[in-house]
């Protein structure tokens, strides 16, 4: 559905003239005119209002009765009252209603201070009470989840956490049980409730009813500061206000940007901050010596990866995580400028050629964020949004939900989305470039009728609408992107406002990384380079393990865990002679191999830039100190750069982003004031233009159209084909913050229960998952909806992780 | 008068299909079959008829409200009969269903409605299983179904049982019920007419409107509408409860006197005894005294004296009881009944009914009853649906018209539970 047409129009309230957007809810349209009208149950962002707790009544001429301004749209010539003695006799009644049965132990409240309930009460309360009653009683506080504890007297049932549950994150995990003023806020049986959203609910109480279970009685109000800052856990980007007392963050909070977040946060975000102050974080250099890893002065680090200047040409680095802009762009440089080599990537899929990454980013193609909301069409292809960027999963719900918006999936593993999908196919893992040119070809004819998924899939793109989005991921093929290209190219999608494609990366500043040159075949902003060209992740790996490289830089990443193929890592880490790594997690293959690691910095302590999918340049502010003895990443590599001779000519992170917008042509003109606290997208500046146009990508597809289907069991000799996923929670940052701990998961296999039947495998049984020698243990998860004759196993964990695995069939068998 | 809906109502068998056709049963949906649908809405708008349930909505102008066009409409018959004083639905459909179906069948036909429905509260199992019956019956005689009577127009008639909740009786918490969701009452606008079951436009109507309908039919509009007084036409049926003689189920004329009703057909109070007061529309209408039995019973008379028709459960009661324990009776039922989703019902009925459990057990003083009119002011006019008017209306017309009775249960109460005398102990007034 495209966007709504604004239309201004005036009312009057309380003898002010106001304009505002015509239908705006009356609450928010009087904030325009500095006028604060109190509400409970009303937020803009959970939609439909519900009118419940009758805080928002006011006076409109021409209607009897108070009428509610939460649900009351916004009409020319509108005259509203607030300040008459009707309405403040209602909103008397409404305060001292609610603290009928409200206790009022705000001194021991986490909520007190900080409380929409304290702040009306006050405001627009009577200041004392009639009542002599006893107030109900509940047991509390009870652990609603490992996250949130849930205080069920102080709660006014405003509905806003069960809205949530309901109609945002659509789990339908939160009701209301019993009635009247027995009412409580519940789950089905009592089981917790366990979202990857549930955190949202905390902020969303306006009463200290839902706290949360890390954050209870840390602080007060008056001892915290906010910061803000942008979430760096995956490419959601989230932006974020971090809580801190006494340089330490407490709290993760949104920071509500409607082209980003929409002012959701998943609950890595929100409660991940804990790896920041744990034991488990890397906080000083380490270097190897005598087989174990010390921690030594930041002089003797320097000194031992100083010796990097020796591996000339024989040096590749990979860049992931959340290195930002700048210290990608850094790194490029010392290994282009000073160490004469372009071995460095930050894809993990393979490299793309020239042409067909510059396409791909080329502002024509882009979507943004909110364009989910608002198209006719939005295709999810090879990519599961709640696992790999979580905020979006709830962005193209509302879409559908609110705007009507058609969606399609089309991807080897169920996704979560398939409930709301009008379209939702299965193609075979590596099955993605047949997948696209059966479709290219379904779209290149006339309604075959044929009805099969493809067809219908055409079908609804074609004909569904002319804004579609494609959101697409990361891993898809070379060839299947280019088949991407032309598909959106056949759909019209080429600057096309409103519509585009959206590619999600593998890690967090995929996209900004990329831009700023950490590419085997491209400089800064895309840059053609001059022969030779470097090797990507796969070739890296091939010719540290064969001797031809024998220094490796790993900038937040550890390959071993992060990249397919770990028997591969593992030889080249191993075959290195020096490995220096920017690590804040000691995980396997730093522990086990790395020379030197640097204390990296976290998200909260990171001054710098970073990339959104949708080419939007946001900002990292330090929220908090370094602690212990971390240093800044840019400044680190800088020096190090100095100290091989080469001098970056960088002194602060500023001169560092300056540098990067001088290289990157299409940044021109970018400044750190600019970006500010909203960031800014690229793509829509004029100066998007100086992007090198990509290639035409013309060829037809060869012999690659085939079966989407994937192949039969019969066909792979009873072995299953391997499908992975990473889950949400994959992350290092995940396992060391003790409130999370409850979502480490162990490896689930996934499989279809007519596979389960024929292995004689039952739900939860353990099973051993084999290929090439290599056997796995791990617990099956039968799901229906997994497509038969395809195993998924998890991928990015610290155990028993897929990438072991490198055939395409596994044998799956019950331990 | 003669009576229309309770004519040959204890005939037995009449709520078998064979019995009520003998009687003419489904002559009407034919006669309104062969009437253009405009022509049958407008015989129901000349007839006046007004809501039986409760609000007293003009039917005619409710179906006019529904958006013409092709999109899916829906009718809702709300058979929730749980104001309480109120069974008038329940002998209605007990005793001939048909007379329900025939109408609910010439109302969707009038809006252009293929699928209707029967929401009945779970506690009228029998009537729930006589209904299924009829309704089966129906079907197979070709009154519902596809092609209605060869007339090309489908309609599909589905009971639905309720779990026992007042608020189902609300007609958008029906819906969100039916829906399958918990039963709360939803926001308005949008009305249901424009947005109602399942997002689509919804005409919701009583058991006894829709049971009127075949006789406007049959009378005509016009002829209807002679029936009765002015705004209040035709015939109602109304239940008489409490200290009468002869309780149960009367139809009469709207506009006759009240005093008619309650003497003339239950009989009045035992003899000996005096009316004390009396709800005219079931519990949830503010009370009346004896002083006002000569009052015509009809919508406008009533809402004159300050009070409502309502549902036309007449609830008499004599001067045997005290006031004090009325009103802990309807308070006890709204807090109860309240759904919780908003707060001035909520927390006004919860905070009124452990007032009145307060006064009752000797601890309130004569001061309580300026509070407990007040919480009554505080919630009306400010929920978001009827319930909390329902009980604060009529608990605050008993305080206002019966003050000096309620001062001196309080002092009762409170020699009863030994609490000290208000007298003896001075100006030892709580301040509140």
């Amino acid at each position: 559905m495209p966007r709504p047409e604004q239309k201004l129009i005036k009312l009057t309230i309380d003898g002010r003239e106001i304009e505002a957007v015509e239908g705006t809810m009356l609450v928010d349209a009087a904030k325009q005119g500095d006028v604060e009208i109190p509400y409970f149950c009303y937020e803009r962002r959970l939609g439909q209002p519900v009118g419940a707790c009758r805080m928002c009544l006011v006076e409109i001429e021409g209607i009897p009765k108070l009428q509610t301004s939460c649900s009351t749209g916004v009409r020319d010539g509108m005259v509203v009252h607030t300040q008459t003695e009707r309405v403040h006799e209602a909103q008397n009644a409404i305060v001292e209603f609610l603290l009928v049965n409200h206790p009022l132990d705000c001194p021991v409240c986490d909520k007190g201070g900080e409380c929409p309930l304290q702040d009306i009460s006050f405001g627009w309360g009577l200041g004392r009470t009639r009542v002599v009653e006893p107030k109900r009683h509940f047991q509390k506080p009870l652990a609603l989840s490992p996250l949130i504890a849930i205080d069920r007297e102080r709660c006014i049932l405003c509905y806003r956490c069960v809205r949530f549950s309901q109609e945002i994150a659509e789990d339908w995990q939160l009701i209301f049980a019993d009635r009247g003023s027995h009412t409580f806020v519940s789950t089905h049986d009592g089981h917790p409730y366990v979202a990857p959203f549930s955190g949202n609910i905390v902020e969303l109480c306006p009463v200290g009813a839902l706290t949360s279970q890390p954050y209870r009685f840390r602080a007060r109000p008056w001892d915290i500061e906010g910061a803000g800052g942008v979430c760096t856990l995956c490419p959601a980007q989230c932006n974020v206000e971090f809580t801190v007392r006494d340089e330490k963050v407490v709290r993760v909070l949104i920071r509500e940007h409607d082209g980003v977040d929409d002012g959701w946060l998943c609950d890595k975000g929100r409660f991940a901050y804990q790896a920041i102050h744990v034991d488990e974080r890397i906080t000083r250099p380490l270097v190897r010596d005598g087989g174990q890893l010390r921690p030594v002065s930041w002089e003797r680090a320097f000194e031992t990866a100083a010796e990097i200047a020796r591996h000339q040409g024989r040096t590749a680095a990979l860049v992931g995580g959340g290195a930002s802009n700048e210290e990608a762009f850094l790194l490029q440089r010392l290994l282009r400028e000073g160490l004469y080599s372009h071995d460095i990537d930050s894809r993990p899929g393979g490299a793309l050629p020239l042409e067909l990454a510059r396409t791909l980013a080329a502002p024509a193609l882009q979507a943004s964020v909110p364009d989910l909301e608002f198209a006719h069409t939005v295709l999810v292809l090879g990519t599961e949004p709640l696992d790999e960027i979580p905020i979006l999963d709830l962005r193209i719900r509302k879409g559908v939900r609110r705007n009507g918006v058609k969606l399609a999936i089309a991807s080897p593993r169920p996704s979560a989305l398939d409930p709301n999908a009008a379209v939702s196919l299965r193609y075979a893992p590596d099955g993605e470039a047949a997948f696209l040119s059966a479709l290219e070809a379904a779209l290149g004819h006339a309604s075959s009728g044929s009805g099969d998924d493809v067809a219908s899939l055409a079908e609804l793109l074609r004909s569904g609408g002319e804004d579609v989005v494609i959101v697409y991921g990361e891993s898809l093929a070379p060839a299947a992107l280019e088949s991407l290209v032309r598909i959106a190219r056949l759909l019209g999608l080429e600057g096309r406002d409103g519509a585009g494609l959206l590619g999600v990366p593998a890690s967090a500043n995929g996209r900004g990384v990329r831009e700023a040159g950490a590419l085997p075949n491209a400089g800064p902003g895309y840059a053609e380079l001059g022969a030779p060209r470097g090797r990507d992740a796969a070739a890296i790996a091939a010719a540290a393990a064969g001797g031809e490289l024998s220094a490796l830089y790993l900038l937040e990443v550890d390959p071993v865990r992060e990249l397919p193929d770990r028997a591969a890592w593992e030889a080249a880490l191993h075959h290195a002679g020096l490995v220096i790594a920017h690590a804040s997690v000691l995980t396997d293959g730093l522990r086990d191999h790395a020379t030197v690691i640097f204390p990296a910095e976290s998200h909260a302590e990171k001054e710098g830039t970073v990339v959104h999918p949708d080419g939007r340049l946001q900002r990292l502010r330090a929220a908090i100190a370094h602690p212990g003895e971390v240093r800044a990443g840019w400044s680190v590599i800088a020096e190090l750069a100095r100290r091989c001779g080469h001098d970056l000519g960088v002194l602060t992170s500023s001169m560092a982003f300056r540098q990067l917008v001088a290289a990157v042509p299409f940044y021109a003109g970018i400044t750190l004031e600019q970006i500010g606290g909203r960031g800014v997208r690229w793509p829509e500046r004029p100066e998007a233009a100086a992007l090198p146009a990509g290639g035409g990508s013309a060829q037809t597809p060869g012999a690659a159209a085939g079966t989407v289907q994937p192949a039969a069991a019969g066909q792979t000799n009873g072995h299953l084909r391997l499908g992975t996923y990473r889950s949400i929670w994959a992350a290092p940052e995940v396992e060391i913050s003790p409130a999370l701990h409850y979502t480490i998961a162990e490896q689930l296999v996934e499989l279809s229960p007519a596979d389960a039947r024929r292995l004689e495998v039952g739900d939860g049984d353990e099973v051993l998952v084999g290929s090439g020698g290599t056997r796995l243990r791990g617990r099956a998860a039968v799901r229906t909806g997994v497509p038969e004759g395809t195993a998924f196993l998890a991928t990015g964990i610290a155990q028993a992780s897929a990438n072991h695995l490198t055939e395409p069939l596994v044998e799956v068998r019950r331990a | 008068m003669k009576p229309l809906i309770f004519d040959n109502i204890d005939e037995p068998g009449l709520n078998t299909l064979a019995v009520y056709e003998r009687r003419g049963g489904y002559e009407m949906l034919r006669k309104a079959l062969a009437m253009p649908r405009e022509a049958v809405l407008q015989e129901i708008s000349d007839s006046g008829l007004r809501g039986r349930g409760g609000a007293g909505f003009p039917m005619g102008m409710k179906a006019g409200f529904l958006p013409k066009g092709d999109m899916p409409k829906y009718l809702t018959c709300n058979a929730d009969e749980s104001e309480p004083g109120t069974f008038k639905d329940r002998e209605l459909m007990q005793k001939s269903p048909h007379m329900l179906i025939e109408g609910i069948a010439i109302a969707c036909y009038a809006a252009a409605i293929t699928q209707a429905f029967i929401y009945i509260r779970g506690e009228y199992r029998l009537q729930g299983d006589i209904l299924e019956a009829a309704i089966a019956e129906a079907y197979a005689a070709g009154y519902l179904g596809d092609g209605i009577l060869d007339s090309g127009q489908p309609l599909s008639l589905v009971l639905h049982r309720g779990a026992g909740a007042y608020i189902c009786g609300e007609e958008t918490g029906l819906l969100d019920s039916l829906e399958g969701k918990r039963g709360n009452p939803r926001l308005k606008p949008p009305f249901p007419a424009i947005q109602g079951l399942y997002d689509g436009p919804t005409l919701i109507n009583n058991v006894e409107t829709l049971a009127t309908v075949p006789h406007v039919i049959r009378l005509g509009g016009k002829q209807y509408a002679e029936i009765g007084v002015e705004r209040s036409s035709g015939t109602k049926l109304v239940s008489v409860s409490g200290d009468v003689q002869r309780p149960g189920n009367y139809e009469i004329e709207l506009g006759i006197p009240s005093r008619e009703i309650i003497f003339g057909l239950a009989g009045g109070p035992q003899p000996g005894r005096e009316v004390k007061l009396w709800f005219p529309g079931g519990s949830s209408s503010p009370v009346l005294t004896r002083d006002d039995l000569d009052l015509p019973y009809d919508f406008d008379s009533m809402a004159k004296a300050g009070t409502m028709l309502g549902s036309g459960a007449i609830i008499v009661v004599d001067d045997t009881h005290t006031v004090l324990e009325v009103m802990s009776k309807v308070v006890k039922f709204y807090a109860h009944e309240s759904c919780g989703k908003c707060v001035p019902c909520r927390e006004g009925t919860n905070w009124t009914h452990k007032m009145v459990h307060r006064i009752e057990s000797g601890e309130a003083t004569p001061m309580d009853l300026d509070l407990l009119a007040s919480v009554q002011t505080q919630i009306i006019g400010n929920c978001l649906c009827v319930l909390g008017d329902a009980m604060a209306m009529p608990v605050g017309s008993m305080v206002a018209k019966f003050r000096p009775e309620l001062e001196a249960e309080v002092e009762a109460a409170r020699e009863r539970a030994g609490t000290p005398s208000l007298a003896s102990a001075g100006a030892g007034v709580p301040v509140h």
